[in-house]
């Protein structure tokens, strides 16, 4: 056997590699090694190694590939089970699966290359590797794993890293705050990718990719439920109507990850998620005509925005959705090859042109062509494309400020309310004027200090009122009554009759 | 500011604005960045009074943080004669006052200044306590003291907030129009800040209007001002409706067409007073500096070029007005239940004492939490259900006024005590008085000075090193007897290394430097240029064009070498716009690009240096390297040429006239080496946009290199040279004149018109390319050593790979280092600083005193290149210390918004100033000038000189004097003139630069250089 059919068995190294690069960089920060100059280039060379050797074994796979046929699926374990359904270990190495993992590996590495020069000296640089990392682990599972819930893994490491990073400059409140908005759009489509992943365990009792696809595992109804929780994941995650105000609010972190994340990478995991499950949208043709309608919408929508962006990031984000967008419209439309094709060169051309961002003035140092003059005329249209259709606007006000609006009702409730029926300890009344030591809060508080009081009482009565108290009595005669049981049972007959008891008793 | 109070209030609008131009940015759009004083508005006052009134108007920090000045206490880069001889100098009265035990003021401001002064607020001297790490040695004192106290401390009388709020309300109140605005007093009271809910469409509307370029679609109504572009945008607005402010498309849609209309409609509303009026809009504008700005500056200096539309600050401000009384009007009307005007809030606040007082005490941050909660919680509250006043007062009662807490004077003593070398408890146990005196002498000095007190202090221990340095440098150099080669380089500090360098490498030449435009102010128009760029300094404004042609029998190959280019632009171009725009052609040529992209990127990435030159090595090929020639000369003057119409080319006198003054000012008159270099610098880098704060200062922020190719041509002219000669300045037929440009990126040097050397120079001329090479590869050694990735003991050859793959790296957010270094400039002979290891941070200007006794021409340098190195200088100095305000942060996140600047993220206000990465290894301190004249003659200038006046006596320069005739030194102080300097003349000595500067990463101090005297 030729040693490269044997390197599709290494294929777990390409996400653990990252995930290596982050546990030790981690773990100098957490040991307190990562500081001044002298500790930058071991965190930027080990980050780099790890992408560059993800990107060796990704394309020694391709060869082998292209020399003797896709490895396909290969299953490395089972992770855990309960009941009929099994999380497993497994990778997917089909044409689609490769080609997205090299050109993601091959960004990944010239994206931490770029940035070991780029954030030098920055406070951040080893949390940016460490970020890094952790979403070419996640992205590479996306790509790579060979069922949905290790998929999920990724996705939600990608979420994550992504928040981090673009809330990279925390000290700047919009930054935080737009992080916050990606993060909580995201989950939406999280939502969506735990439902698909549910029905799939209910009625297919496997994550597998294969057994989702396959033709005629699922009634209709359950194959479009199934997908319509997927295609709510991908939409979120590749920011297309109604999800795409978060991208365009996540431009605050460093440049590199700015062409990383929306630029190039991780904007077309949702387009790979359709692609992936692209056998199973096929048997449901109403929302592969849904996912056309959206694709045109967002498309126009973006197209309608990117005209009137000022600047670069900007500029590019909705130049990238708008792309995107059309993708999702070829995936509606059934071709999906075509998909594939223009997600790998969309993948690189966005990533140079994000990078050389900044020289926006060197490199095209005119204006556009304008727009066309009946879009020109309309004050109402431009006055919405540059207020972005007031999308965000909405969901700040159909769901932020509910939320928030009912998180202020529930603590009002708690400090008013049920803070009072509680108590809190070290802020109570004396339960008695003449009393002042003994002070209680809440309820529970005073339940227990009436309690205590009660039995207060009777201690007072019974034992502490001194000799001759009822209780003393009662005790005394008590002692009596046992001593003397205890002289009669000394005696012999009366412990052999006991013994005698005990064996009846037991027999 | 003051404009009578009867004028019509459009023409006081324009005085108010032309005050705005003294407090805002006045950076120009990104492309033609130019250094300048970022506080030039505030030149007019003296140093320290302009930062105070910056301090107060912006809150910025116009010092180093007192941690990093003690920092480099201990670290010696300032000692404690600095700081004593610093307190002087800053002229605090009664220093000699004895406080106790021969302890005098000085001693204990010494002391104070040593120490940390900072008090902790309560509840994290509380958390200190609690976890240990306050000493116990600060209660003990603080009892002790309290048990000693002679004067009653008055107690903490829970009751009196009554009195106290009315003071803070009328103190809040008297703020609004100086340094606040409606917007930031109520963020005061209420945590809200009302621009929140615009400032995002506000900003893109003003991005919108001042684009350069950037958007293909722009506003319909943009040609009849930002006003009304504005105003048919918000009419039309939706997020009215979805902010709850649904009456406000009614107001917009009777708005006044007018924008001053509308000003004088609105003001009344927000400001009753007139004469506040100057003063608010100043406040509003400073909420958004960078924004205010450039629209200011677009207001002042009208661009060329299709659709530009018109940009008026009265525009801005009638838009940021009215936004502000609309939004304000609704925080008003939920803070107090109904419909309230700006102007009544006062008296209502005037009723609810208990109310302002916890909405007042929660901005102060010195509430324990749980007082914090509780009033946050009332605030909330206040919005929707109005609580009664009981509740306020309850709190209010609670807070009470903030007492003075013994344990801060405790602490005082103990930390006194470090530096004073006493015990703590030695000092508590003096009488009560004597203490009490202590701790007001400690705490005498407010921020700002002490803040002062250190930056003299440490301007002061880098002049007397420098001193020292010139003191022991004086007499080493004679001066060669007959030159092999002279070359003119600019002042700039970065080529200070150079030159030093190529003195070390060839003893025999001679190196001058000027400002960088080398006295031809033009216009140059390079081959293939849509328009002319001016290269001259930023206050010039040239008169005359000059282009670059093709050489006789060139022409076809420039005309190809030209299209060549031209199409490789706008293929690129195409690329970027289209796959940005296009719904058709966008998706088509990312396909196609990608992969060259990919590949770029990887090369670049793995070998910057040699996919670089690799580019340009095959674009020389495939364009060509056509020769070409300066259209320099023109036949006869035009007639009153104007900056708008210049006249092509100098006429054979002007040509002479500029070439004697300008070898005149550098003292070259006689005694002319074969080959005279003119050396330009310029830098290059890629995916900068901050590229022409790189660049020369003294060209606009522009490649100084074809003013140096035009001076050479000139001199070079038959009829030049007969005509100077007639001056008495005769060029001996023997020499000849060359150009080239340095780039200070990649220390690479671009030769001009090498064609044209004589056959009888062209040895020399080989020598002197080569010397100069090997000098910049030095050069290139001496730079990495400031530089992290570089390699830590590079060979020359190595250093001069490694700058050059910064020059081509995209990743590099620091191609170079740029003016970082500098500190100091000298005005005088070489002899005075060759031999001497400067460190680039050195200004070195040519000036022979000996041939200048009035100091006529001494005076046009000062003129010329104090303007320009102060603004250098000052630029990187408030960067530096406070690079969030008068800096532009880090450059990792900008994002470059209409082709005029950067915003820090996807929306933030447009940032000026310099960028993070280019200040951090500066050291803060204004430049010292030191000019080889008498101090007599000095004093004359600046006298007879407004300009000079006010850089030099307001203290925004340092200025030092060496006398030509007896050497002595002297420096200048505003406060009490010519001061007499005294000081070792010892230094320590080194072969060569390297030998001092191998292995060293930081600043370096002075020293002498065996090999670099002839």
């Amino acid at each position: 056997m030729s040693p490269l059919r044997d390197v599709a068995q290494l294929i777990w190294l390409v996400p653990a590699l990252p995930l290596m690069a982050l546990a030790l960089v981690g773990g100098r920060v957490l040991l307190g090694r990562a500081h001044g100059d002298a500790a930058e280039p071991l965190t930027a060379r080990l980050c780099g190694l790890a992408a560059l050797g993800s990107l060796c074994i990704l394309l020694l796979i391709d060869l082998g590939a292209l020399l003797y046929g896709a490895p396909g699926y290969r299953l490395f374990g089972a992770w855990f089970a309960s009941g009929r359904w099994q999380a497993t270990l497994s990778f997917l190495m089909d044409p689609l699966a490769l080609a997205v993992a090299t050109v993601a590996a091959l960004i990944g590495w010239l994206v931490m290359r770029f940035s070991a020069n780029y954030l030098h000296r920055e406070a951040g640089f080893h949390r940016f590797f460490i970020a890094l990392c952790l979403f070419l682990a996640g992205i590479q599972l996306v790509f790579l794993s060979g069922n949905g819930l290790l998929a999920f893994v990724g996705w939600e490491m990608c979420g994550v890293s992504s928040f981090l990073l673009i809330g990279y400059a925390w000290e700047r409140p919009t930054a935080t705050g737009n992080a916050l908005f990606a993060f909580i759009t995201n989950r939406a489509g999280d939502a969506g990718f735990l439902l698909g992943l549910g029905f799939a365990a209910a009625w297919l009792g496997s994550f597998e990719w294969p057994s989702l696809t396959a033709p005629g595992a699922l009634t209709m109804l359950s194959a479009r439920l199934l997908a319509f929780g997927f295609i709510v994941a991908a939409l979120a995650k590749s920011a297309q109507l109604p999800f795409t105000p978060w991208i365009a609010r996540a431009l605050e972190g460093p440049t590199p990850s700015s062409a990383i994340f929306y630029g190039a990478v991780m904007v077309h995991a949702g387009v790979y998620l359709m692609l992936r499950l692209s056998p199973l949208l096929a048997q449901v043709p109403d929302l592969m005509a849904g996912l056309v309608v959206a694709g045109v919408v967002t498309a126009l929508y973006a197209w309608l925005c990117s005209l009137v962006q000022t600047d670069v990031k900007s500029a590019l984000i909705f130049a990238t959705v708008f792309q995107v967008a059309l993708m999702f419209v070829a995936i509606g439309l059934g071709w999906t090859t075509l998909a594939t094709i223009h997600l790998c060169l969309h993948a690189g051309w966005r990533t140079w042109q994000f990078l050389m961002a900044p020289s926006w003035l060197a490199l095209a140092p005119h204006a556009p062509r304008p727009a066309p003059a009946w879009l020109q005329r309309s004050q109402l249209l431009y006055t919405a494309a540059l207020e972005r259709f007031w999308l965000d606007r909405l969901a700040l006000v159909l769901l932020a400020k509910p939320t928030a609006g009912f998180a202020h009702d529930m603590q009002e409730l708690d400090t008013q309310f049920i803070d009072r029926v509680v108590g809190e300890p070290g802020r109570g009344d004396p339960v008695q004027a003449d009393l002042p030591l003994i002070a209680a809060d809440g309820v529970p508080g005073r339940l227990l200090a009436g309690v205590a009081q009660r039995c207060q009482q009777v201690e007072m009565h019974l034992s502490l009122r001194g000799r001759g108290g009822a209780a003393e009595l009662a005790l005394r005669r008590m002692g009596l009554w046992l001593r003397t049981v205890e002289h009669l049972l000394e005696r012999p007959r009366y412990l052999m009759m006991a013994v005698m008891a005990t064996f009846v008793v037991i027999l | 500011m003051d404009a009578p109070a009867d004028l019509p209030l459009r023409e006081r609008l324009a005085h108010w604005v032309e005050h705005l131009t003294h407090i805002l940015p006045a950076q120009a759009p990104i492309r033609d960045f130019v250094h300048h004083n970022t506080l030039h508005g505030f030149q007019h006052l003296p140093f320290a009074d302009a930062l105070a009134a910056a301090h107060r108007l912006t809150g910025a920090t116009p010092y180093l943080s007192e941690a990093r000045f003690r920092d480099y206490l201990a670290q010696g880069r300032i000692t404690r004669e600095d700081l004593a001889a610093a307190l002087d100098d800053a002229g605090i009265p009664a220093l000699d006052e004895p406080i106790q035990h021969g302890l005098s003021r000085r001693d204990v401001l010494l002391a104070s200044l040593q120490c940390d002064l900072q008090a902790a607020c309560p509840e994290r001297r509380k958390w200190l306590a609690d976890e240990g790490m306050d000493s116990d040695e600060v209660a003990k004192i603080a009892h002790f003291l309290q048990s000693t106290a002679t004067i009653a401390e008055t107690p903490a009388v829970k009751g009196d907030w009554r009195s106290e709020s009315g003071q803070r309300r009328t103190a809040l109140w008297a703020r609004l129009g100086r340094d606040l605005t409606w917007c930031g007093l109520l963020e005061h009271l209420t945590g809200e800040d009302v621009l929140d809910r615009v400032r995002t469409v506000l900003q893109r509307h003003l991005a919108a209007h001042l684009d350069l370029g950037m958007a293909a679609w722009r506003n319909p109504l943009r040609e009849r001002g930002f006003y009304a572009a504005w105003r048919a945008c918000a009419g039309l607005d939706m997020a009215w409706e979805l902010d709850e402010l649904p009456s406000v498309r009614d107001e917009i849609a009777w708005l006044p067409e007018d924008a001053v209309d509308l000003l004088a409609e609105e003001l009344p509303r927000l400001i009753p007073d007139e004469t506040l009026w100057p003063g608010y809009l100043e406040c509003l504008a400073l909420e958004l500096p960078g924004w205010s700005g450039m629209v200011l500056w677009r207001d002042r200096h009208a661009l060329s070029g299709d659709d530009m539309p018109p940009v008026a600050v009265a525009d801005y401000l009638a838009v940021r007005v009215l936004l502000e009384r609309l939004l304000v009007d609704d925080l008003l009307r939920r803070l107090t239940g109904g419909p309230t005007p700006c102007a009544s809030l006062h008296d209502w606040f005037a009723d609810r004492p208990a109310e302002f007082f916890v909405r007042d005490a929660l901005r102060q941050r010195t509430l324990d939490e749980e007082t914090l909660s509780a009033a946050l919680r009332l605030c909330r509250l206040g919005e929707a259900a109005h609580p009664d006043d009981g509740a306020w007062q309850t709190l209010a009662e609670r807070i009470g006024p903030s007492p003075d807490s013994p344990l801060d004077r405790a602490r005082l003593v103990v930390l006194l005590a470090g530096p004073l070398g006493a015990r703590p408890a030695d000092l508590a146990a003096w009488p009560a008085t004597v203490v009490d005196a202590l701790l007001a002498c400690a705490t005498s000095l407010d921020a700002l000075t002490r803040g002062q007190v250190w930056l003299l202090a440490y301007e002061r221990h880098y002049r007397e090193q420098l001193l020292v340095a010139l003191a022991a440098n004086q007499g080493r150099h004679r001066g060669a007897a007959a030159p092999s080669a002279q070359v003119v380089m600019c002042m700039d500090d970065r080529e200070e290394g150079t030159r030093r360098h190529l003195e070390e490498i060839a003893p025999d030449i001679e190196t001058f430097g000027a400002a960088g435009f080398f006295g031809v102010a033009m216009y140059w128009q390079a081959a293939g240029d849509a328009g002319r760029t001016a290269l001259c300094p930023i206050v010039v404004q040239p008169v005359h064009v000059v282009e670059e042609i093709a050489a006789p029998g060139e022409d076809d190959a420039l005309r190809h070498q030209l299209l060549r280019r031209q199409q490789r632009a706008q293929w690129r171009e195409a690329l970027v716009q289209q796959t940005r725009r296009s719904p058709v052609l966008g998706p088509l040529f990312a396909g196609l690009a990608a992969v060259p992209a990919l590949g770029a990127l990887v090369a670049g990435s793995l070998a910057p240096a040699w996919w670089g030159d690799a580019l340009l090595r095959w674009r020389e090929r495939r364009d060509g390297m056509p020769t070409t020639r300066v259209a320099m000369t023109a036949e006869a003057a035009a007639v009153a040429p104007t900056p708008q119409a210049p006249q092509a080319g100098f006429t054979d006198d002007e040509q002479a006239a500029r070439v004697a003054a300008f070898l005149r000012m550098i003292g070259l008159t006689r005694n002319f080496a074969p080959l005279v270099l003119m050396l330009g610098h310029g830098s290059d880098s890629r995916n900068n946009p901050h590229r022409s704060a790189y660049d020369c200062g003294a060209c606009s922020g522009r490649h100084g290199g074809p003013n140096a190719r035009v001076f050479a041509a000139m001199a070079n002219r038959p009829a030049v040279r007969a005509r100077l000669a007639a001056q008495g300045l005769a060029i001996p037929e023997t020499t000849w004149f060359v150009a080239a440009q340095h780039n200070t990126c990649d220390d690479a040097v671009h030769w001009y018109d090498v064609d044209l050397v004589p056959p009888a120079r062209q040895a020399d001329f080989d020598t002197l390319v080569a010397q100069l090479a090997e000098a910049c590869r030095a050069h290139a050694a001496e730079r990495c050593r400031r530089l992290a990735s570089a390699p830590p003991h590079p060979t020359p050859w190595q250093a001069r790979r490694h700058v050059t793959g910064r020059l081509h790296d995209i990743s590099q957010a620091r191609p170079e280092l740029g003016h970082a270094t500098n500190a100091a400039a000298f005005i005088g002979r070489r002899s005075m600083s060759r031999g001497l290891f400067l460190d680039r941070r050195v200004f070195l200007i040519s000036y022979d005193p000996t041939e200048d006794p009035e100091g006529r021409i001494v005076e046009g340098i000062l003129l010329a290149a104090g303007p320009v190195g102060a603004g250098i200088s000052l630029e990187y100095y408030f960067s530096t210390v406070d690079n969030d305000r008068f800096g532009c942060g880090s450059k990792i996140t900008h994002n470059l918004t209409g082709g005029f600047g950067v915003m820090a993220g996807a929306e933030s206000d447009l940032r000026t100033g310099l960028p993070w990465q280019m200040v951090e290894i500066h050291e803060a301190m204004r430049l010292l000038v030191v000019v080889e004249q008498a101090p007599d003659v000095l004093s004359a200038i600046v006298a007879r000189q407004p300009a000079l006046q006010e850089l030099v006596g307001n203290g925004w320069i340092n200025l030092a004097a060496k006398d030509p005739s007896t050497a002595t030194i002297s420096v200048y102080c505003p406060r009490r003139g010519w001061l007499p300097w005294s000081g070792p003349h010892v230094l320590p000595q080194v072969g060569r630069s390297v030998d001092w500067f191998a292995g060293e990463r930081d600043a370096l101090t002075p020293a002498l250089v065996l090999g670099g005297v002839a």
